[in-house]
């Protein structure tokens, strides 16, 4: 039997009043959560799981997700990491800026190269450069503070994936503010993430150092247990 | 264990996780050769663009480029992108080609024609004034250009009280500035023995431009004596219409931002910090006199802009708002030449032109979306492009 959309909404409704809401959400528990890709979108229409989804409520997308094609969860994040004061407009400008940068600086080493071999191996994508400095500042190991016999010992920890992520990100962003005065930030963060994706830099150094410190520490890596 | 993690490390670049391979679609795929090259256009010479090369992208030398725009000319975002390309290119488009073809074809024992170039911001009205620079560089006129009124009306460098002309005021620095584009931009054609000054120019007890005087010897001394400077460009303007009249030049008078001549509220105060009127500034007197029509054997293209003027009463790009009734009055009867936002195909032979350059990655559906975020404005494109 066919259920019109009208009385589907009014059951929701019913049942919204046994459903816990959200604390603070203006969507009830039972929203689903909007799917904005175009090639998720397209993948769910041939398969026929959109029709599934058809009569679902479903929440508003929020300002950054869109079907750009330039759309990308990790500079998203990487631009809400920078975000001071919920200003997203100009934290997203700096990012733009740096990727524009970034271009700049790339196309001019690939100009300045006279062989077409070695022009090839330049690489121009910023985004791409942007998710190499990321991966190759990412610690695999970091220290905890652990009271035992009343001495805190700096223990060597084993780092989860996002965790890894969130510091090499910020680290990289640390590097970008640490700069001169008339240097732009967005400048810094171009050149910072050039260095850092080419393995070399403040940001890779600093990862290194932290494994190094981990290094000194094995002795105490027992503590995490016991 | 963790020594094992640690030599892992060491020993080369970790692969990318998963939630960071996203950038597979991202890779630079080779682009059909024929194509890309479609967009360029093999004639350089401004002298024989036509209509068939409208949308296609010429090339200027270096030479010419570090000639005519040394001192200005080019947008400074513009001038940023050619850094990075590597090289010098203008599209060529309508509105530059239709002037081209008019400057070709005018008479010009009649009395000047007077073009004023109007368009939305970042339709592509400076570069448009570039062409028609560079044309008139090939076919030898002299070029009287000013690449931004806005520069003289809306910050200045410094400003003074006019001694020739009681109530006017100098912009010395800015003037002596022009002057030395002016002299480098024309140096070709200084150096010909036919352009002499007309009459004796008084300019103080000891100094004196006697008659017959070479006019670079005029354009030197503006330069030297600063202090004369704003005087020399009126007395410049007049001699230069005197000579093209006589025929001894073919003269080309270019101005961007010309509406801010006619724009009250300046910037340059006097010494009882009162707003001074661009009527009671000097130079405004020398480009008035040039775009008027009284003089013969040259041609007059202004361009008006919004930006020219304070940011509040930026509320249309039409000629008549922007020159008022006092500029339009000037300038009637005059050709308008609108310049428009990006056709299909400029569009797409922009967006060739920079993925040739490797300035864009070629992505699907990229032209798509870049078409509507611009709305087909060639400077919105160009900003959408940076961070592409």
């Amino acid at each position: 039997m066919l259920i019109k959309p009208s009385n589907v909404v009014s059951k929701l409704q019913l049942i919204s009043i046994y459903f816990q809401q959200n604390s603070m959400s203006q969507y009830p528990i039972y929203y689903i959560k909007p799917i904005y890709s175009r090639d998720k979108q397209n993948k769910m229409l041939k398969t026929g799981e959109a029709q599934k989804l058809a009569h679902i409520p479903t929440r508003a997308a929020l300002n950054d997700q869109t079907s750009s094609v330039y759309h990308n969860d990790t500079i998203n994040l990487f631009i809400n990491y920078v975000m001071k004061d919920g200003k997203k407009s100009l934290a997203r400008e700096l990012i733009e800026k740096t990727l524009e940068k970034i271009k700049r600086v790339q196309l001019e080493k690939y100009h300045k190269m006279e062989n077409i071999k070695e022009k090839e191996k330049v690489e121009l994508n910023p985004r791409i450069i942007l998710y190499q400095a990321i991966v190759n500042s990412q610690p695999i190991l970091h220290l905890t503070p652990i009271k035992r016999g009343g001495v805190t010992y700096q223990v060597p920890v084993p780092i989860t994936d996002r965790r890894a992520q969130f510091t090499s990100m910020k680290w990289l962003i640390e590097a970008g503010k640490d700069k001169d005065r008339n240097i732009r930030f967005h400048d810094q963060l171009a050149y910072e993430l050039i260095d850092a994706a080419n393995n070399r830099g403040k940001v890779v150094k600093k990862k290194q150092d932290l494994h190094k410190q981990c290094e000194a520490n094995r002795a105490y890596a027992h503590y995490r247990w016991s | 264990m963790l020594k094992s993690l640690l030599t892992k490390l060491i020993s080369g670049k970790p692969p990318l996780p998963a939630a960071l391979c996203q950038t597979a679609h991202f890779s630079t795929q080779p682009q059909p050769q024929e194509r890309l090259q479609s967009f360029r256009s093999s004639e350089n010479n401004p002298l024989n663009h036509k209509d068939d090369h409208i949308g296609l992208f010429y090339t200027i030398t270096s030479d010419v480029k570090k000639q005519l725009f040394l001192y200005g000319g080019l947008p400074k975002t513009y001038q940023t992108q050619l850094n990075t390309f590597n090289e010098t290119c203008l599209m060529i488009r309508k509105p530059s080609v239709d002037i081209i073809n008019c400057l070709k074809q005018v008479d010009y024992s009649n009395p000047v024609v007077r073009y004023v170039v109007y368009g939305a911001k970042g339709n592509g009205k400076s570069l448009t004034l570039a062409h028609i620079i560079h044309y008139g560089y090939e076919a030898g006129f002299l070029i009287l250009h000013l690449p931004w009124v806005g520069n003289w009306m809306r910050r200045c460098r410094e400003s003074s009280i006019s001694e020739f002309k009681p109530g006017s005021i100098d912009i010395n620095l800015d003037a002596a500035a022009w002057l030395v584009h002016f002299k480098h931009q024309n140096s070709h054609l200084l150096a010909n023995s036919d352009l002499r000054t007309t009459q004796d120019h008084v300019w103080s007890k000891r100094e004196s431009t006697p008659k017959d005087a070479p006019l670079s010897e005029l354009v030197e001394h503006g330069i030297n004596r600063i202090k004369f400077a704003s005087q020399c460009i009126v007395i410049l303007a007049e001699e230069i219409k005197r000579l093209s009249t006589a025929g001894k030049c073919k003269t080309l008078v270019v101005v961007d931002g010309f509406n801010a001549f006619f724009y009250p509220h300046t910037r340059i105060l006097t010494e009882k910090k009162e707003v001074v009127h661009p009527k009671n500034v000097t130079v405004t007197e020398a480009f008035s006199n040039l775009t008027k029509f009284d003089w013969t054997n040259g041609a007059v293209v202004v361009a008006v802009d919004e930006i020219a003027i304070a940011e509040k009463d930026q509320i249309s790009h039409l000629p008549r708002y922007l020159l008022g009734r006092d500029g339009f009055d000037h300038m009637d009867p005059f050709v308008p030449v609108s310049v428009p936002t990006y056709t299909k195909v400029e569009f797409q032979s922009c967006m060739d032109y920079y993925r040739e350059r490797r300035w864009v990655l070629p992505l699907d559906g990229q032209d798509e979306e870049l078409q509507f975020l611009s709305a087909m404005n060639p400077y919105r494109l160009m900003i959408l492009c940076n961070s592409a």
